[in-house]
């Protein structure tokens, strides 16, 4: 009887989409969405990993945010996200405006160049930066020795002042070249002629480049700015490796993605890991929605 | 008056060509600097000026290396995992992208897709801690199942299959294979798979190279060092033969020369992988 239902004969017709689908959602569930919902009951808490569950309320979210590691590593994380994706999103712009329509030779060059970072891992690269800016005998020391003429030993890795930077650069060096591709694939969706006009009626460059070069790009723009944010909020690989995983002199590296990682694997204590998680997401989900709410009202603006 | 304004344009563009010279050498200056290091015996590499040119020293470096494990083994293991991965991972995401792009009108579709697009946003590092919890109930800590299997269910795969689908392969193509008597899973097999070869591809590399460079999870499930892929390898070289740079340069050298290959075989595939995400 109901096998004669349309809907039922439809959804016959159909299977095809359902088997296919199958194997990707049957893995997502098992692997992503039990244990997130698992997380979500863990963050309520208290749990080494052996003996029972105890379940402790909001301890867990309320101890962290009463922890000054945690805050350090709230405050780090802001800096690391917000100057790595400024800069990285900004230099890649430049460049890719650049490339596309000022460079005289060499276009498939620097479409390439840019790039080659990019196949280095993040701790891989975290370890060559190491390398260079190690006190004793590293390339930056060298150099400055020569120019000044003394031989230097300064401990970059170990300032608390300088570990955020060479993280923000580990970022620009291995970051630019993917969103510069991304801003070079957009730029050319934008008609030539339009350029053309625009420079026949005189329009300067920095015009053309505020007034039309950008607000074109703003699709391109946003999914790079967000792709950013969703790893610098992240953060864990380069600070990790280029602190050899303590976050520097007085915490001064460490991430919200070291921490969790602390609390959940140093520590043991899974139930505060897993509430930091939630506030990282928290933080995701943030940033994501205001991109959006800025990009709706600027796009609606412009038409 | 004009011929002056074209001159001095012309003068700009190439002060701009030369400055980003001067900033792609500073990309690639690292890299470099690796490789001859690589070859270089430690009191060379600690000299000044510093070596600028390739020395002789690479087998004893390498030597140094093999006293701590065996050089090529943090490459097989990531090959171990990299490969069965990105198959599975580009088989999963093509069979799901396929089955959304064209049963469009099959009930549930359109929150089939939703789903699939809602993965994309779904942060790795909420899932770290339950996940690694998941693999030691299941008895996978310390192997590479961890890393392959859950691995395969790519939300920015599936999108990805699915636009690919959408635009490469025409839809008269599904009704002809319908009128022929072919069932939906062998059309995919036997129709849309030789059409979206590139697509394919470009997947492949792109998550190759991921998974390569991959460190948090397998620094989570990989305990023992003789699992090590080669992020994780080379992190602990650095770490307990710091002093050592030129071994650990060669060593970073070879854990980047499995993707450099491939990058120089595949470059227009990996940067097709890079733009499709943008372009939607």
């Amino acid at each position: 009887m109901s096998a004669r239902s349309p809907i039922v004969a439809n959804i016959r017709r159909n299977s095809a989409l359902y088997i296919a689908v199958a194997p990707f959602l049957l893995l997502f569930l098992l692997f992503n969405i039990f244990p997130v919902m698992f997380s979500a009951y863990l963050g309520f808490n208290q749990w080494d990993g052996f003996g029972d569950l105890r379940f402790v309320g909001l301890e867990n979210y309320i101890r962290a945010l009463n922890d000054p590691i945690f805050r350090k590593a709230l405050s780090n994380t802001i800096f690391l996200w917000f100057w790595s994706t400024a800069l990285t999103v900004g230099l890649a712009l430049a460049l890719a405006v650049i490339v596309d329509s000022y460079v005289v030779f060499g276009r498939n060059y620097f479409r390439m160049v840019f790039l080659l970072p990019l196949l280095v891992a993040p701790s891989i690269a975290a370890i060559i930066l190491r390398m260079f800016f190690t006190s004793n005998g590293g390339l930056v020391n060298m150099l400055t020795g020569a120019v000044t003429g003394t031989p230097t030993y300064f401990d970059w890795l170990g300032s608390e002042f300088w570990i955020k930077p060479l993280v923000v650069l580990l970022v620009i060096w291995r970051w630019t070249g993917w969103h510069m591709i991304i801003f070079l694939a957009g730029l050319q969706s934008i008609p030539r002629d339009l350029y053309e006009a625009a420079r026949m009626d005189g329009v300067g460059r920095w015009a053309i480049f505020s007034r039309i070069t950008v607000p074109l790009l703003l699709p391109a723009l946003a999914f790079s700015i967000i792709t950013a944010t969703l790893g610098g909020v992240q953060m864990f690989d380069e600070p990790y490796v280029l602190t050899q995983g303590t976050g520097g002199t007085n915490n001064s590296a460490t991430t919200l993605g070291m921490y969790l990682y602390a609390t959940a694997f140093s520590q043991f204590n899974f139930g505060l890991g897993a509430a930091v998680s939630w506030y990282i997401f928290a933080g995701v989900v943030t940033l994501t929605l205001i991109y959006r709410a800025i990009l709706n009202r600027s796009q609606s603006g412009v038409a | 008056m004009r011929k002056l304004l074209a001159n001095r344009e012309r003068r700009f563009n190439l002060l701009l060509t030369l400055g980003a010279v001067v900033l792609s050498v500073f990309f690639v200056l690292p890299l470099y600097w690796t490789s001859v290091f690589a070859t270089r015996t430690l009191g060379e590499v600690f000299q000044f000026p510093p070596p600028l040119f390739y020395g002789d020293n690479i087998v004893q470096n390498f030597q140094n290396i093999a006293d701590v494990y065996p050089p090529f083994r943090p490459i097989v293991n990531s090959l171990a995992v990299a490969v069965p991965k990105t198959i599975l991972l580009v088989f999963v995401s093509a069979l799901a992208g396929y089955g959304l792009s064209r049963y469009t009108r099959a009930p549930g579709h359109k929150t089939l897709l939703l789903v699939s697009f809602a993965t994309l946003f779904f942060p790795p590092s909420l899932a770290l801690i339950p996940f690694f919890l998941q693999m030691s109930w299941i008895g996978w800590l310390n192997t590479f199942w961890p890393l392959i299997v859950p691995a395969a269910a790519s939300g920015f795969g599936v999108v990805w299959m699915y636009t690919y689908i959408g635009s490469t392969v025409p839809r008269e193509l599904y009704e002809a294979a319908e009128m022929d008597g072919a069932k939906g899973l062998s059309t995919f097999f036997f129709v849309v798979i030789p059409i979206i070869r590139p697509g394919l591809a470009a997947l492949a590399v792109w998550t190759l190279v991921e998974t390569w460079n991959e460190f948090q999870v397998p620094l989570v499930i990989l305990g023992a060092s003789e699992k090590f892929t080669v992020p994780l390898a080379l992190t602990s070289l650095s770490t307990t033969h710091y002093s050592d740079m030129p071994a650990v340069m060669l060593a970073t050298l070879m854990g980047l020369v499995p993707v450099f290959i491939l990058f120089s075989l595949l470059s227009r595939q990996f940067i097709a992988g890079l733009t499709s995400g943008a372009v939607k």
